[in-house]
């Protein structure tokens, strides 16, 4: 890609690539983007840039299909997410957290084996993140960023339910560790628009309060 | 008693006076499933009937804890679709009764929110907007999980101790709820796909394909359910309930799969793809105006006609019966043709047989020749082509028959053959064509079985087959298209045998024959209530719903079988043929002969149904006073004279049995022993011309094998199948005597097509053959499999102290017909012979129609355990230490006459 000055710019993190200068490229509009990636490295764009301007982030660009718009955010809240798993790791242990449980009413079923059954909450965590990579990158349900079938727009919804789930277990277990990542990502947050706005989770099932008030629904009263 | 009169009315045409059979045709129109209110009603039994109340009430509380009111058609569509997404979030709860009221909840959704409306459509078109929000929101995968739950928890071993006798209706609640579910998103589903509904396109689009791939787990649905059949048959899960499982299994196949029309539509793409014709008759079509034939002739016809004074109305009946333009002309009301027909045929009355004989036979000349020429050119040229234009009435109508000929290339072969012999001499082998040296008159009879001949997709795949055994490297084979049909054969090919061992066990135990006190498998766990009716009425009502509960499954299994023929049939014969040896290992054959042998007229019209507590009328409107006797009985008078499912069973399986024996000589000579002529003659009775027609293609197969003197007192029945099944040209069906040239062969004949079947699988589908270890003909394997065999089997004769070589009894319980094949190319060897003795004397001289005995206890080992393969070969530890006795015995000294075998 030729820029102004002549000089062509690779958006790439090259081996050794010290972590300052880590996917520090300037940015590029939409129009110029020409690889089939363009969705995720907008998105991602717009993270870098200031991941608390939410509405932004979420603002589909226009003549954009929307169940790829759906996917490439939801792949990218599973890629994040692997971030709070890692910090969970320290705290979080099948010892402490023997159930995957938000309040402490309902206790959740890992779904990512055969017959569903009781993962420690950790468990469920790495489970169901890996189960959602494996689905989002199947050839079968998802063969090409480009398009998506209608029929495979409907597995978001289900993968959207289970990955909540982590938050809550964050935010009701291990506050801590959910205020340090959400002040840096700001990804619960911007995941509760995301599901709010195209209707992927009943509102009702978003029991982590937000910051903004608008979806700040109290856990207890609903569960 | 049956059996008995079996045994004896061999030869009359005599039967015991049925009501009804003289009756107008069932106007029964066969197609691939009943209407969709019938087919949602049937998946519920009476005894159910409370739980509908506790859906209700599950969804109330539930929307209680929403502080929502309790109705969900005040909802708007968003707030709906919240409702549900919170329900499926409980759905993954631990907890078992929050999820299982979630489930519920979800059922009654699914079930159209009765309690909110007053009428039957409003209830459908409830469920129809409701399964498109659940299917859209992922609750159908969600119940594919928690049915994997249910199942998980079947097999936990606090579970199991329940006594099979003792598990009721209770044992079931949860699976019950998941499976109805599914079955009602399946088949609301299914018939909005087949109403082409717009708003249900994309949706049924995508529930087809999300069927026909393997679920998260890598299972086929279809695979899953077959694989619960199996558990429920191996005693290991009683409280699973049958027939939801085997109609859910049903519609899933069915829509997977797809109907008639898909078939049709395959089978002429496929034909194209060889380069051969589509078909132009289709069965359907043209029995749909084929005219049912009166029943053969009763005692009481047979008196009368001795007297004939007696009773003019009578012998004015019997006329019509000797001309039976009724039984050739198609039946199409309101057009000039059959009003001529039926002019000549009252005018002319017995007074001019001869004429009317010129009329039966005069299309016989050219009914080929017009159907090879275009449509329009022969006037007389009509249904069979026209029919696929089902509309459009055929303009004229002649007296001819329904079928065009056809002939196979082994026939003009054979002919060939004979008339090279005859006349010049010699043979030659492998030529199908050169004439010379042959008379005019073989010229002409040439080509007109040339002009006949037809080729099927069979042949071309067997031919196909063969190049590729021979030139395995120079031979391209396409490349195997994923077809539904293929997908669903390689789910199920590691463990084809037990699933229809499974199939064929839930079938024998639901037909109304078998005594279902010493079955093995209580398919009544899911009717039976907890406590046992207290009231005469009330058990009339258990005893109905039982006989509903029976029909139903029975119903389902057949459906079942004859889709997943046909299917594998258009789609590799071979599968066909491998699904088909399965089927006939497993007895399928004497079972459903075994099903016939009931009156069968009354199993047609009979009404196992109480409309009022069908669902939804039990649950919507007022409530039926069920504390009368009346309402049993009350309300079935308006209804049709048949029963629908009842109707359809039997022709599922007489199509069945059908397929299974068709040119399969060891097969047909099956339907002879098993004394099947006198139950299929008595299924004739029931008047429908579909119906009909499969029993007289049964009965024409084995014609010749039943002697003269039937033939003779059988004459109607043979003229029906003139008349009714289709020719072939110089098929000497009625009155061929070959039964010398052939003796007893045809064990060889199921060993060869084991072998091609073998081979087939094995090329194409390695890992699944090695995994059921059916791989006959892979050194190792197939060698080691004839030697364990054997082992097996002499070991048993040891046990058998003082019969020799355990010869001529005990055969029946576990040597048999797959034990023979079992080596595939093994080969002979003694014990194969010895076992292909005792098989003629089980089958052949011995006889008779197998009891309920040996279809029940030994597990359908009449023709060899299948699944043989897969057992392990235990051998005691006194054969262990001495077995060198054991070979000096019956391996050394053992001496076979071989011109003796």
């Amino acid at each position: 890609m030729k820029m102004a000055d002549g000089s062509t710019i690779l958006r790439r993190n090259r081996p050794g690539t010290t972590s300052k200068d880590f996917c520090r490229w300037p940015d590029e509009p939409l129009e110029e983007m020409d690889s089939t990636l363009a969705v995720q490295q907008y998105i991602q764009q717009l993270i870098k840039r200031d991941p608390s301007n939410v509405e932004l982030i979420l603002t589909m660009p226009e003549a954009q299909d929307e169940g790829v718009w759906k996917y490439e955010h939801l792949r990218q809240f599973c890629m994040e997410l692997n971030g709070l798993a890692v910090r969970l790791q320290k705290e979080c242990s099948p010892s402490t957290c023997t159930q995957m449980t938000a309040t402490d009413q309902w206790i959740f079923l890992c779904a990512a084996h055969k017959t569903p059954k009781e993962c420690p909450a950790i468990d469920y965590t790495r489970h169901t993140l890996d189960g959602a990579a494996c689905l989002l990158n199947s050839n079968k349900y998802f063969p090409s960023r480009v398009s998506i079938k209608e029929s495979s727009v409907t597995k978001l919804g289900s993968v959207c339910r289970r990955v909540y789930r982590i938050f809550s277990h964050a935010f009701f277990h291990h506050r801590r560790i959910f205020d340090e990542f959400e002040a840096e990502t700001y990804l619960c947050h911007r995941f509760t628009h995301f599901v709010t706005k195209y209707n992927l989770m009943s509102k009702e099932n978003l029991i982590v309060p937000i910051s903004d008030g608008e979806n700040a629904a109290p856990g207890e009263s609903e569960a | 008693m049956m059996l008995s009169s079996i045994n004896n009315s061999f030869e009359q045409d005599t039967h015991d006076v049925d009501a009804n059979c003289d009756g107008p045709d069932l106007d029964f129109v066969y197609s691939d499933v009943d209407s969709y209110q019938n087919e949602i009603a049937e998946l519920y039994s009476y005894t159910e009937y409370s739980e509908f109340q506790s859906n209700v009430k599950a969804f109330e509380d539930q929307m209680e804890l929403y502080d929502l009111p309790p109705n969900w058609q005040k909802q708007d569509s968003a707030s709906q679709r919240s409702i549900v997404m919170k329900l499926i979030d409980q759905l993954e709860v631990s907890n078992r009764t929050l999820r299982m009221q979630a489930a519920r909840c979800i059922l009654y959704l699914a079930q159209g929110c009765w309690a909110e409306v007053q009428s039957d459509e409003e209830q459908h078109q409830n469920t129809r907007d409701n399964v498109i929000v659940l299917y859209e929101l992922g609750v159908f995968s969600s119940f594919i999980d928690l049915l994997n739950m249910e199942i998980e928890s079947a097999c936990s071993p606090d579970i199991v101790a329940v006594k099979i006798t003792n598990v009721t209706l209770v044992d079931s609640t949860d699976i019950r709820v998941i499976l109805s579910v599914l079955y009602i998103i399946t088949e609301t589903i299914r018939d909005e796909r087949e109403k082409a509904s717009e708003d249900y396109k994309d949706l049924s689009e995508s529930f087809v394909q999300e069927i026909n791939s393997p679920l998260p787990d890598g299972e086929l649905l279809a695979v899953k359910l077959l694989g619960m059949i199996t558990r429920f048959c191996s005693g290991a899960a009683p409280q699973f309930p049958m027939k939801k499982v085997v109609l859910l299994l049903w519609k899933v196949s069915l829509l997977g799969l797809g109907g008639m029309d898909v078939l049709k539509n395959l089978k002429n793409e496929y034909r194209l793809k060889v380069g051969l014709d589509p078909i132009t008759e289709d069965t359907l079509e043209v029995t749909k105006c084929m005219r049912a034939s009166s029943p053969p002739a009763t005692a009481t016809d047979i008196l009368e006609n001795q007297y004939p004074k007696r009773n003019f109305k009578r012998s004015l009946m019997k006329q019509r019966f000797l001309d039976e333009p009724e039984q050739i002309d198609m039946e199409m009301s309101g057009n000039e043709g059959s009003g001529n027909a039926n002019n000549s045929g009252g005018n002319n009355g017995g007074s001019n047989g001869e004429e009317e004989l010129l009329q039966y036979y005069r299309p016989f000349d050219d009914p080929s020749s017009s159907a090879s020429t275009t449509a329009t050119a022969n006037p007389n040229n009509q249904p069979s082509l026209t029919a696929p234009l089902a509309a459009v009435p055929p303009v004229q109508i002649t007296a001819r028959l329904p079928w065009t000929p056809k002939v196979r290339q082994k026939d003009i072969d054979q002919f060939l053959d004979i008339s090279r012999n005859k006349f010049i001499g010699y043979s030659l082998i492998g030529d199908h064509e050169s004439l010379a040296g042959l008379p005019q008159p073989i010229h002409e009879g040439f080509k007109t079985l040339q002009r006949h001949m037809y080729m099927s997709l069979a042949d071309m795949q067997i031919k196909k087959e063969e190049d590729i055994a021979r030139n395995p490297i120079s031979t391209h084979e396409d490349e195997i298209k994923l077809t539904p049909a293929e997908i669903l054969y390689q789910a199920i090919l590691p463990n084809l045998p037990q699933y229809m061992i499974a199939l064929l066990k839930v079938l024998l135990a639901a037909s109304p024959t078998s005594k279902s006190k010493t079955e093995s498998i209580n398919i009544m766990a899911d009717v039976l209530p907890k406590k046992m009716p207290l009231t005469a009425t009330q058990s009339t009502k258990l005893t109905v719903d039982m006989g509903r509960h029976k029909e139903i499954i029975v119903k389902a299994v057949s459906a079942i079988i004859l889709l997943y023929l046909k299917h594998f049939k258009i789609n590799h014969v071979y599968q066909f043929e491998f699904m088909s040896q399965h089927l006939v290992f497993a007895n399928c054959i004497p079972l459903v002969l075994k099903f016939f042998n009931q009156t069968i007229t009354e199993y047609v019209n009979t009404k196992n149904n109480i409309p009022l507590l069908d669902f939804p009328s039990c649950v919507i409107g007022e409530q039926p006073d069920l504390s009368g006797d009346s309402f049993v009985y009350g309300a079935d008078m308006s209804d049709k004279p048949y029963s629908w499912r009842n109707v359809f069973s039997c022709i599922n399986l007489l199509r069945i049995l059908n397929k299974l024996i068709k040119w399969k000589h060891s097969r047909v000579m099956m339907l002879v022993v098993f004394k099947s002529a006198p139950i299929l003659k008595k299924t004739l009775k029931v008047r429908h011309a579909m119906m009909q027609l499969y029993v007289l293609k049964l009965l024409k197969m084995q014609t010749k094998y039943l002697g003269r003197q039937w033939r003779k007192s059988n004459m109607k029945t043979m003229s029906a199948i003139y008349s009714k099944v289709r020719h072939r040209l110089n098929d000497d069906w009625a009155f061929g005597n070959d039964l010398e040239s052939r003796p007893w062969d045809f064990q060889a004949e199921e060993c060869t097509l084991r072998a091609c079947v073998d081979r087939f699988n094995l090329r194409r589908y390695p890992e699944a053959t090695q995994k059921c270890g059916a791989g006959g003909g892979s050194g190792n394997n197939g060698g080691g499999g004839t030697a364990t065999q054997n082992a097996e089997n002499s070991q048993q004769s040891n046990m058998n102290a003082g019969n020799g070589y355990g010869g001529n009894t005990g055969g029946a319980d576990s040597n048999g017909y797959g034990g023979n094949n079992g080596g595939g190319g093994g080969g002979n060897n003694s014990g194969n012979n010895q076992q292909q003795q005792q098989q003629l004397n089980d089958y052949g001289v011995e006889g008779g129609f197998p009891s309920d005995e040996i279809l029940t206890h030994s597990d359908f080992a009449f023709f060899g355990h299948s699944g043989w393969w897969d057992r392990k070969v235990e051998l005691t530890d006194y054969f262990k230490a001495n077995y060198a006795v054991w070979l000096e015995e019956e391996v050394y000294n053992s001496q076979t006459d071989w011109d003796a075998l």
